[in-house]
């Protein structure tokens, strides 16, 4: 697929969209699924909700779901010779909680809806589902989002930033990404303060 | 400490309300004057080590930090598109905060919105309700005002003098720094005087780079002055020196207390005099009065957890329970001899309204430390501050008063730049790479105090304990917003002469209210007509009322103000004190 392809993502995704509305029935029609304004927005006329189980242990995604946003997001920070990547990061685990604690409704009908979206993508770019993909395919899958990032009122685009987003909040809030991957070196007790001049930090 | 119950029956000297910067302060000055003090505040005390957890790795907690999921914080776009009071719309979540409410370990320092509901014009109102108020979260920068503030009118024809100039604060100035501890260094700039520092923190290399760009410009970088000990404080045991451990870029307080706080700063020495009285959740309702003498009693609280409601009495009653709230409880305070409200015979409580505008910036990149080695760049209180340079020799033809900008650079433990376009490999490099090359700063510019900007009390809403709200009719103005206009052009042109690569320039202006500095509610001045207090911040109306917080300001100058408001204070308090002993109260 060259990068002129992901400039169609308008005109694409009518065909597989189109295959998906052939193979799982017309109910899927008509898109976007979920709308762009904001989730508060909506709430305001909801229902009382009841309070958040934020004890709440019970997997939001499925084996498989987990399986491809393993691999969506270790295509997002991918491991690399300097360190370990968003799998080894455990950020599908993450991304999980994220979901199964969160309250907003629209957030996790985004996810559910991404997914699959992403897996017709891959079946139309790819003729196979993305986990099953080789790295370079799963690749020009998100190109097509990344390329066209701005087009928001796209859910699949919506999802590429709120995948994007998760992954690297995982990522960079883990053991790998402090520590292995940004290398920081703060957080510690100093006997004096780290300027442009000093050769490092004076550890006590 | 000893800490001693409330004795109802008891006629306190004085009874202080608020114990944040303000309350904090008067209870510490009348305490070592001798005063039998009592001091109420709204909120719990909070085992606030255990709260702030200061050192506590993201992925050591349940969260990774942010914000539990059953609450949530207001963001920029729904201060804008909402109406006060912020909660409708709000329904799933258990608990609603202002937009600094946005962490795990701040959740239970901020109020809930919706237990305190205001009502009027789009305001970001971050309030603190428990022991020591937003002193146990604020961002440390401790600067002094000048001559160029105090006698702004003089200089300009805006507005209104101070009845005081600073040589008369000047002493006050240094009591601070010395009680407390500042770190800084020495610049000898007439409109930003130097304080008695402490061992100064260090600029890193970008910020060097940037402070060399502007010396051409004739521009002043300096560290940030921080209200932080770096040397220790050998008479507060409660308080270590800074360890400069690196998470103080998080949102939130310091659970070591290098950085001032009022409780371990002011109020637990305080209690160590044994002339203190503390007593939490007591959300005061009204400053009372003798309707034959006219002058305060004491005050009524109600108990947040029980509802009960109680008095005390005091021969002084001083008033710090923050700028908005202060003037929210003088005009609670009506009655047949005050029928507007206590101490505001003048019409001028609740007006006057000020701040500082915020918004406007510019984040860019060191290009010469691009994928250098990561070091450590942010075990510091904070990286610098930039200060004022328009209206000081020349006059600018678009807008009076001035702003300066606080920023800072390097790597901090959530990197900058995962917002960049892409993903993959490439990008992840990048991340790394551009870590510690990143230097930003955001401008705080004076508001002018005007009349028209104004809160008073809301005829229908009410908070959780039945007492009335604010309602605020407060907007920046024509020339807060020509300010803006120029703040982006400078940040830019200043990021471009230190040869900086720029990321992005932002001219977006945020809410009335994010830089948490709201001034002026109550200012002091010579006049009763058209003051509320005079300069030792003693109601012109009721001579045994003193109302010692940020209300007292006459303008908002550019700096930020927690200094000011403790150096104010300890100078009134310590007149109080001796107007006490004279019999004059």
């Amino acid at each position: 697929m060259s990068t002129n392809d992901s400039m169609n993502l308008r005109h694409d995704r009518r065909q597989w969209l189109k295959a998906s509305a052939t193979v799982l029935g017309a109910s899927l029609l008509p898109l976007p699924a979920v709308p762009a304004e904001t989730p508060q927005a909506k709430t305001a006329t909801a229902p009382e909700a009841k309070p958040a189980e934020t004890k709440s242990t019970a997997r939001f995604f499925s084996p498989s779901q987990h399986h491809l946003v393993e691999e969506l997001s270790e295509t997002i920070i991918p491991a690399d010779s300097h360190s370990g990547g968003a799998k080894a990061a455990k950020v599908a685990d993450y991304i999980d909680q994220v979901l199964r604690e969160s309250i907003d409704d629209h957030q996790k009908e985004l996810w559910r809806e991404g997914l699959r979206l992403i897996d017709l993508m891959s079946q139309h770019y790819n003729g196979k589902a993305f986990v099953d993909a080789d790295s370079e395919e799963r690749i020009a899958i998100l190109t097509v989002l990344s390329d066209n990032d701005k087009m928001t009122d796209l859910p699949e685009v919506r999802f590429f930033h709120e995948l994007k987003r998760l992954t690297a909040r995982g990522y960079y809030t883990s053991k790998i990404g402090i520590h292995d991957e940004l290398e920081y070196k703060g957080n510690r007790i100093l006997q004096d303060y780290v300027g442009c001049d000093d050769q490092g930090p004076a550890s006590s | 400490m000893a800490e001693s119950e409330i004795n109802l029956a008891k006629t306190y000297d004085a009874v202080v309300i608020g114990s944040g910067a303000a309350g904090g302060m008067a209870a510490h000055v009348l305490t070592s004057h001798g005063l039998q003090v009592l001091l109420l505040e709204a909120g719990k005390k909070l085992p606030i080590e255990q709260e702030l957890r200061s050192m506590e790795w993201p992925y050591d907690n349940a969260y990774r930090g942010a914000l539990p999921p059953d609450r949530h914080s207001l963001s920029f776009n729904e201060y804008t598109i909402r109406r006060p009071p912020y909660g409708p719309g709000f329904e799933k979540s258990r608990h609603l905060h202002s937009y600094v409410g946005d962490t795990d370990y701040v959740k239970n320092i901020v109020v809930d919105e919706r237990e305190n509901p205001f009502t009027g014009t789009n305001y970001a109102w971050v309030r603190a309700r428990c022991l020591g108020g937003k002193t146990n979260i604020w961002g440390r920068l401790a600067l002094r005002l000048s001559d160029y503030d105090f006698k702004a009118k003089s200089r300009d024809g805006y507005g209104e003098d101070w009845p005081i100039s600073y040589n008369e604060i000047a002493p006050y100035y240094d009591k601070v720094d010395l009680y407390l501890g500042i770190t800084g260094v020495k610049e000898n700039l007439p409109y930003l005087p130097d304080s008695i520092f402490q061992r100064p923190t260090k600029l890193n290399c970008a910020e060097v780079t940037l402070k060399q760009g502007l010396q051409k410009m004739g521009r002043v970088l300096t560290q940030y002055r921080a209200g932080v000990t770096s040397d220790g404080l050998k008479h507060n045991k409660y308080r270590s020196r800074c360890y400069g451990r690196g998470a103080c870029e998080r949102k939130g307080g310091c659970d070591i207390h290098a950085a001032f706080d009022s409780p371990t700063g002011l109020i637990y020495p305080a209690m160590d005099t044994g002339n203190l009285t503390l007593r939490t959740n007591a959300v005061v309702r009204e400053v009372t009065v003798d309707p034959q003498t006219g002058k305060a009693t004491g005050a009524r609280f109600i108990d947040s957890e029980t509802m009960k409601e109680y008095s005390v009495r005091a021969k002084v009653v001083v008033v710090a329970a923050s700028t908005l709230e202060s003037a929210r409880l003088l005009l609670l305070s009506k009655s047949r001899l005050y029928p507007n409200g206590l101490a505001n015979s003048s019409g001028h409580v609740g007006h006057n309204f000020c701040e500082h505008i915020m918004g406007p910036g510019v984040a860019g990149r060191a290009k010469d430390l691009v994928g250098k080695p990561p070091t450590l760049d942010d075990g510091r209180p904070g990286g610098f501050y930039l200060t004022r340079f328009r209206n000081l020799a020349e006059k600018h033809p678009n807008f009076i008063r001035g702003y300066g900008f606080e920023g800072g650079s390097g790597s901090v433990m959530f990197p900058h730049g995962t917002d960049s376009h892409g993903f993959g490999a490439f990008f992840k490099e990048e991340v790394r790479k551009n870590q510690g090359a990143y230097i930003g700063m955001g401008a705080f510019g004076e508001v002018l105090a005007r009349y028209e900007n104004y809160v008073d009390l809301d005829p229908v809403v009410k908070d959780k304990w039945g007492i009335p709200a604010l309602r605020f009719h407060y907007k920046f103005g024509d020339n807060e917003h020509r300010m803006a206009e120029d703040m982006k052009e400078t940040a830019q042109e200043m990021f471009e002469a230190a040869g900086f690569e720029i990321v992005r320039v932002s001219s977006r202006v945020l809410t009335e209210g994010w830089s948490i500095h709201e001034l002026g509610t109550a200012r002091m001045g010579n006049d009763p007509k058209t003051s509320v207090l005079n300069q030792f911040q003693q109601s012109h109306d009721v001579k045994n009322l003193f109302v010692v917080d940020g209300s007292a300001f006459v303008n908002a100058s550019c700096q930020n103000p927690t200094w000011t408001i403790m150096a104010l204070c300890w100078r009134s308090c310590d007149y109080l004190a001796d107007e006490l002993r004279k019999g004059n109260l």
